[in-house]
């Protein structure tokens, strides 16, 4: 009966694992008031050259509200625009470029690029998109690095995401500075620098510390047990 | 007593290689055979990839393979001088290629925009391309370990994005590199994603 149970729950576990190897990447971006969301998702030329393509926003209740989609089933490059939303499907290069104008801090939440099928369900694409649109506080400042600064103190989980970049395999964080200058990732370097940086010089200093730690415990570990063989050794001995 | 004497100096031994090993470069567990011992002339590219890379494309060259160290030596320089010769590349169009002796050869490297799939793809991808042709036979389990190993290296290097998707290249254009032999095991890769 137990045998069976556990049987079953290993089963679960093993199906929802793959479920998981499949399920497409989450990215984030953390863009300011005014900017323009560019994404690329990609898609299998054999299997989609010739679908409509969409992109969705997932609502409260995981429901998906469509935005736009392609009606070009050639499998030539089509174009489609609806508002602030544009998409650009390229078959022959098998991606789908996807733009997001004016974005709004109510346009904040997950979106995704999928293959438009109905009344099918759609096949969704990789990445899932996490958009988080922030006011711009500084209306006038052109400095770079401060409005990086700004961003980083306001949203506190992405700086931490920034931190632990290299342990944090499922989500991808990209911060776009406000400015107009291209600064591609100034914060990573400074992070990964400064924590390496710590670390090899903490490796200098207590070494000689860990040495004497370690002495001691080994030579306090090895009386205990050669007392306690001792001990046994007499009290079992002949 | 001596037992106690062999625990101490183990234990200072490894204490001193942690100490020594604190001020080595982070990882050098990634053999590649570098452009200089095949021979490469300089690269003349200049575009650069925006990285980590999030994509990597496998291709293969489908040209002959070569199963030991001498025969891909030549064979990656066979390579460079048809990309580099006929079709006027400032490089060889791969970032790195995969020899049938089980090792990984530098093409263009991580840090520079490769000639693999088609403009939209190469700015964004790391090409790796398995020399031979792999519609009818597969590349031998050294050649896939190499691959992989080299992957492994790229997120341990900070290159390749430690949610890096593997495409195949015949995902992303129409062509049947690399192989449906290759293709089909590639798509058993932890890190593939269609």
């Amino acid at each position: 009966m137990r045998k069976a149970r556990l049987q079953d729950l290993l089963w679960i576990l093993f199906i929802s694992e793959l479920q998981a190897a499949n399920e497409p990447r989450e990215e984030q971006y953390v863009l300011a008031v005014g900017r323009t969301l560019n994404v690329q998702c990609p898609f299998s030329i054999r299997k989609y050259a010739n679908s409509q393509k969409a992109w969705q926003k997932l609502m409260d209740r995981g429901e998906p509200l469509t935005l736009v989609f392609t009606e070009s089933v050639s499998g030539k490059p089509s174009q489609v625009r609806m508002g602030r939303y544009f998409l650009e499907d390229i078959p022959d290069e098998a991606i789908l470029n996807v733009q997001m104008t004016n974005l709004q801090v109510e346009d904040s939440g997950l979106y995704r690029c999928v293959i438009y099928q109905p009344p099918k369900d759609p096949d969704i694409l990789s990445p899932l998109v996490r958009l988080v649109v922030i006011k711009d506080f500084l209306v006038s400042d052109k400095n770079p690095t401060q409005n990086f600064v700004q961003i980083s103190t306001f949203s506190p989980s992405t700086t931490k995401a920034q931190s632990t970049l290299l342990t944090s395999p499922r989500t991808v964080t990209q911060l776009l500075p406000t400015s107009t200058a291209d600064i591609s990732s100034p914060g990573f370097g400074v992070n990964i620098t400064n924590v390496t940086d710590i670390t090899s010089y903490g490796f200098r200093v207590p070494t000689i510390n860990i040495i004497i730690l370690v002495l001691c415990g080994l030579l306090s570990k090895s009386l205990v047990f050669t007392v306690l063989l001792a001990v046994t050794q007499r009290s079992f001995g002949p | 007593m001596s037992a106690l004497c062999v625990l101490l100096t183990w234990a200072l031994l490894a204490l001193f290689g942690l100490a020594w090993g604190a001020e080595d470069l982070p990882c050098s567990c990634c053999p590649i055979v570098p452009r200089r011992e095949w021979k490469a002339p300089a690269s003349k590219c200049v575009d650069k990839l925006k990285l980590p890379a999030r994509y990597v494309v496998v291709s293969h060259t489908a040209g002959s393979p070569c199963d030991s160290p001498a025969l891909c030596l030549n064979q990656v320089q066979n390579v460079h001088n048809y990309h580099t010769g006929r079709l006027n590349w400032c490089d060889v169009g791969y970032n790195f290629l995969i020899g049938e002796d089980g090792l990984v050869y530098e093409g263009r490297g991580w840090d520079t925009k490769g000639d693999h799939t088609g403009k939209i793809w190469n700015p964004i991808s790391i090409g790796i391309s398995f020399m031979g042709n792999y519609m009818e036979r597969s590349p031998p389990p050294r050649a896939l370990r190499a691959a992989q190993s080299l992957l492994a290296c790229g997120v341990a290097q900070g290159k390749l994005s430690p949610s890096y998707e593997v495409k195949g290249h015949r995902d992303v254009q129409r062509t049947l590199s690399p192989g449906d032999q290759l293709y089909e095991i590639i798509r058993t890769w932890p890190h593939y994603h269609e």
